[in-house]
C-alpha cells in the first residue's frame, strides 16, 4: 500500500508542477462544449436562400409572404430576393446559398387557373443536411398555396398533434453535456495513467523505479489511481461549468442520491478508460504515437456513443460497435440522471457494463504491461 | 562469499550475442571495475544484474540472490544508478529521496534520518526544496547516488556514473563514492569508459569486449600481462651515444634501448625506480644528462592491448520501419 502510495503521490506531484496541462484538461472539454452546442445547434438555422421572382404576380407575392413567415418563425432559412437566376445560381455554386428558389413567368396565372404551378427549386446536394433542411423549409412554404380561405375553425375530424415533453426543457447545448463530461474523462484518461509511464519510457525515466521492488501491480495501480483522482475532478469540473454555461444549473434539481450515481458513473468510466489506455499504451515508447492513437480512440469513442446522434439511428455495423463501446454506457446513465431524474434502477444496467468493463481493462491493462526493459 | 557471481551467462537479441559466457566473481567490500569499449556488453551485463533484462542463459547470483529466480529480493539489496540521468525532474531533491525511500517500504522516521544523512554527504542538504530541474548534471549524478543508497543496500552498481560530468564533478563522486563505501561497507560495480576513474577506484578490473571477459585482475596485475614496458627518454651530451646505449642496455630492467640524435628512448620495468640509476650510470661515464621524461605504462594502454583499436558497432537500437521509435521494443527490428 505504501509503494502505491509513493506512486500515486509521485505522478500527482508532477502533474500539479504542470499548471497549463491541468488548466488545458478542463478548459478543452468545455470549449469542445461551446464548440458543438453552437455548431450542431439540433435543428439548422439561417440558411441563406436566393429567390429569383421571374413572375412578379401575386401567386409569386403569396410564395414570399410564406418564405418571410418561415423566415421570422424557425428561422430556418434567410432569403435574398435576386433579380438574375445566372447570379443566383453561380451564388449557390460557390457556396453563397444553400439553395435557389425560382419562381418562373406566368406562375400567378397557372395558380389562378388551379393548373400545376411549380416553382424551381435548386440544391446545393454536396450538403447534404443543409439541402434537406431547405426542401422541407421549401415545400411548406409553397404547399396549398391554391387555398384561397382558412378555416377559423379547426377541423374536427383532422388529427392533431399536441406533443407533451416528458421533462424539463433542454436546449441542445445541454444535451451535449453528458457526451462533453465523457470527453473530459478520454481526455484525462488518455494524458495521465498509461501515458506517464510512455513519458518515462521517452525520458528514460522509467529505469530508475523499475529498479526498486515495486511490483507491476504497485506501477499499474498507482498510475491508474492518480489518473482516475485527476480525471474525476476534471470531469465533475467540467459538468459543473458545462451545466453554468449552458444555464443548466443541475444544482437547483439534483438531490445527492443522483449526484452519487453520477459520481459512480464518472469514476467507473474512467477507470474503464485508464485501463484501456494500459492495454492500447502501456507498451509505447514515443508520446507522439499517443498523439496519433489517442486522437483516432476519440473518435471512435465518442461519436457511435449517442452523445451527438441517437444509437438507433446509426447503421448495423456501427450499432454493433456502439453496444460495444463503454462511452455509450457513460452517456446514455449520465443523461439519464441529469435529465430524466433517473433512479438507480434506470441506470443499473450502465453501470452493471460499466463496472465489468472496468475491472476486465484494469486486469487486462496490469498484464499487458511489461515491468523490464 | 561473493557479492555478485555469474557463470556463463549469455544474452542474444535475435542473431546478436550481447553477452557470450560471461563469468566472473565480486568479492564482498570490493570495487569492482568493468572496462570495455562501447557496445562490449557492459551496460548489459549490468541490465541483468538488475533484474531489468533477462539472460538467454547461463546464471548470475546477486547477493546471494538469482536475478532470474528471486528478482524482488535482488533488487531490495541493491542500489543502482544507471547511466541515464533518471530522476524526475518535476519533483524537488528532498521529494524524490522520500518517494523512492517509500518504493523500499521504509519507516517515516527512518526515511527523514537517512535522506537528512545522504543530502548532506551529497552536498544538497541546502538544495533539497527546490526542484531537480533547477539542479546542474553534476548535482543531479549526486542526488542519484544518494537515491540509489537510500535504502542501505549491501552493494551499488553504477553504470558509467561520471559520463558527462566536468572533471570538478567527476573527482566529487568519486570521493562520494569511496566516502560510502567506507562508511557503508559498500561493495561497488561500476562500469566506465574512464581510465582513470577505474584505476582510482576499482580493487579488481575486468576488461570486456564483444560480450567477453578478455582480461580481469587488479590495475597492476593487469598490468603485468602486457608486454609494453614504461618509457623513459633521456636526453644526454658529452657523451658518444653509442657508448650510452650500452651502458644504459647493461641495467637488469631495462628490455630495449633506441637511440634519436642525443635522445635514448628507453623501454623498461618500473621506469621510476630505474631513473636514478640509469641517470648514475651515464653521469659516471661523464655524460651530462639535460633532460628526463617518463611515460609510465597506463591502464589505457592495457585496454588497447586487450581490445584492440577498431571502433565496435554498438547494438542497433531497434526501430520499426513502419512507426519509427514509438512502437513496444519487441515490434522493432
Amino acid at each position: 500500500m505504501n509503494r502505491f502510495k509513493a506512486i500515486l503521490e509521485r505522478d500527482l506531484r508532477k502533474f500539479i508542477r504542470n499548471p497549463l496541462v491541468v488548466a488545458m484538461s478542463v478548459l478543452m472539454p468545455v470549449i469542445y462544449l461551446v464548440i458543438l452546442g453552437n455548431s450542431f445547434q439540433g435543428e439548422l438555422k439561417r440558411l441563406p436562400v436566393a429567390v429569383v421572382d421571374q413572375d412578379n404576380g401575386p401567386g409569386a407575392e403569396k410564395v414570399m409572404e410564406r418564405l418571410n413567415a418561415l423566415e421570422a418563425g424557425p428561422r430556418t432559412i434567410e432569403t435574398r430576393k435576386v433579380s438574375s437566376q445566372g447570379f443566383a445560381m453561380e451564388g449557390l455554386k460557390e457556396g453563397v446559398f444553400k439553395g435557389v428558389i425560382v419562381i418562373p413567368p406566368g406562375f400567378s396565372r397557372d395558380l389562378a387557373r388551379g393548373s400545376v404551378a411549380e416553382v424551381g427549386l435548386f440544391l446545393d446536394n454536396a450538403e447534404t443536411i443543409a439541402a434537406v433542411a431547405v426542401q422541407s423549409s421549401v415545400t411548406r412554404a409553397v404547399s396549398d398555396l391554391g387555398r384561397e380561405f382558412v378555416s377559423v375553425r379547426e377541423e374536427r375530424t383532422a388529427p392533431h398533434l399536441r406533443p407533451i415533453e416528458l421533462y424539463r426543457k433542454i436546449d441542445y447545448d445541454q444535451t451535449l453535456i453528458p457526451g462533453v463530461v465523457i470527453m473530459a474523462i478520454f481526455l484525462g484518461a488518455m494524458t495521465t495513467g498509461a501515458f506517464n509511464i510512455v513519458m518515462d519510457r521517452f525520458l528514460g525515466v522509467e529505469e530508475s523505479y523499475f529498479l526498486t521492488p515495486l511490483t507491476k501491480k504497485d506501477i499499474v495501480m498507482g498510475l491508474v489511481g492518480s489518473g482516475l483522482l485527476i480525471t474525476t475532478i476534471i470531469a465533475v469540473v467540467v459538468l459543473f461549468l458545462g451545466s453554468l454555461i449552458s444555464g443548466i444549473y443541475l444544482w437547483s434539481f439534483i438531490g445527492i442520491d443522483t449526484l452519487l450515481l453520477i459520481l459512480a458513473v464518472i469514476v467507473l468510466s474512467t477507470l474503464g478508460l485508464q485501463g484501456l489506455m494500459f492495454v492500447v499504451m502501456g507498451r509505447l515508447n514515443h508520446p507522439r504515437i499517443v498523439g496519433v492513437l489517442g486522437g483516432f480512440l476519440n473518435v471512435i469513442f465518442f461519436f457511435p456513443s449517442g452523445a451527438i446522434y441517437p444509437v438507433e439511428s446509426f447503421p448495423a455495423w456501427l450499432k454493433a460497435f456502439a453496444v460495444v463501446n463503454p462511452e455509450t454506457y457513460s452517456v446514455h446513465a449520465l443523461r439519464a440522471l441529469m435529465f430524466k431524474g433517473a433512479s438507480l434502477g434506470a441506470v443499473k444496467g450502465d453501470i452493471v457494463f460499466l463496472a465489468v468493463f472496468a475491472a476486465v481493462s484494469v486486469a487486462a491493462g496490469t498484464a499487458a504491461f511489461k515491468r523490464e526493459l | 562469499m561473493y557479492a555478485i557471481e555469474t557463470e556463463n551467462l549469455v544474452k542474444k537479441y535475435g542473431g546478436l550475442t550481447a553477452l557470450d559466457g560471461v563469468s566472473l566473481k565480486v568479492p564482498e567490500g570490493e570495487c569492482f571495475g568493468l572496462l570495455g569499449p562501447n557496445g562490449a556488453g557492459k551496460t548489459t551485463l549490468i541490465r541483468i544484474l538488475t533484474t531489468l533484462i533477462r539472460p538467454t542463459s547461463g546464471r548470475a547470483l546477486v547477493a546471494g540472490f538469482d536475478v532470474a529466480k528471486e528478482k524482488a529480493s535482488v533488487r531490495g539489496a541493491i542500489g543502482v544508478v544507471p547511466q541515464a540521468m533518471t530522476s524526475d525532474l518535476d519533483l524537488t531533491g528532498l521529494e524524490l529521496m522520500d518517494i523512492y525511500a517509500r518504493f523500499y517500504d521504509m519507516g517515516k522516521k527512518e526515511r527523514r534520518d537517512r535522506i537528512d544523512e545522504l543530502l548532506t554527504m551529497v552536498g544538497l542538504r541546502e538544495r533539497a526544496g527546490d526542484l531537480v530541474a533547477t539542479y546542474s548534471g553534476g548535482m543531479r549524478r549526486r542526488l542519484e547516488i544518494a537515491r540509489g543508497l537510500v535504502h542501505r543496500p549491501s552493494i551499488l552498481i553504477l553504470d558509467e556514473p561520471t559520463i558527462g560530468l566536468d572533471p570538478q564533478s567527476r573527482h566529487v563522486v568519486w570521493e562520494l563514492l569511496e566516502k560510502f563505501r567506507k562508511a557503508d561497507k559498500l561493495t561497488i560495480l561500476l562500469t566506465t569508459h574512464y581510465m582513470e576513474e577505474a584505476e582510482s577506484l576499482s580493487d579488481h578490473v575486468a576488461i570486456i569486449d564483444y560480450g567477453r571477459i578478455v582480461a580481469l585482475d587488479t590495475v597492476e596485475g593487469l598490468k603485468k600481462q602486457i608486454p609494453q614496458k614504461d618509457t623513459i627518454e633521456l636526453t644526454v651530451s658529452n657523451i658518444d651515444m653509442g657508448k650510452a646505449k650500452e651502458e644504459v642496455s647493461a641495467h637488469s630492467s631495462v628490455s630495449s634501448v633506441a637511440v634519436n640524435e642525443a635522445t635514448l628512448i628507453i623501454s623498461v620495468d618500473n621506469g621510476a625506480n630505474a631513473i636514478p640509476e640509469l641517470v648514475d650510470r651515464l653521469k659516471s661515464l661523464g655524460a651530462k644528462v639535460t633532460r628526463v621524461t617518463l611515460k609510465e605504462q597506463t591502464l589505457e594502454d592495457v585496454f588497447i592491448h586487450f581490445t584492440g583499436r577498431p571502433i565496435r558497432e554498438e547494438e542497433a537500437r531497434k526501430v520499426s520501419f513502419l512507426l519509427g521509435a514509438g512502437v513496444p521494443r519487441q515490434w522493432g527490428k
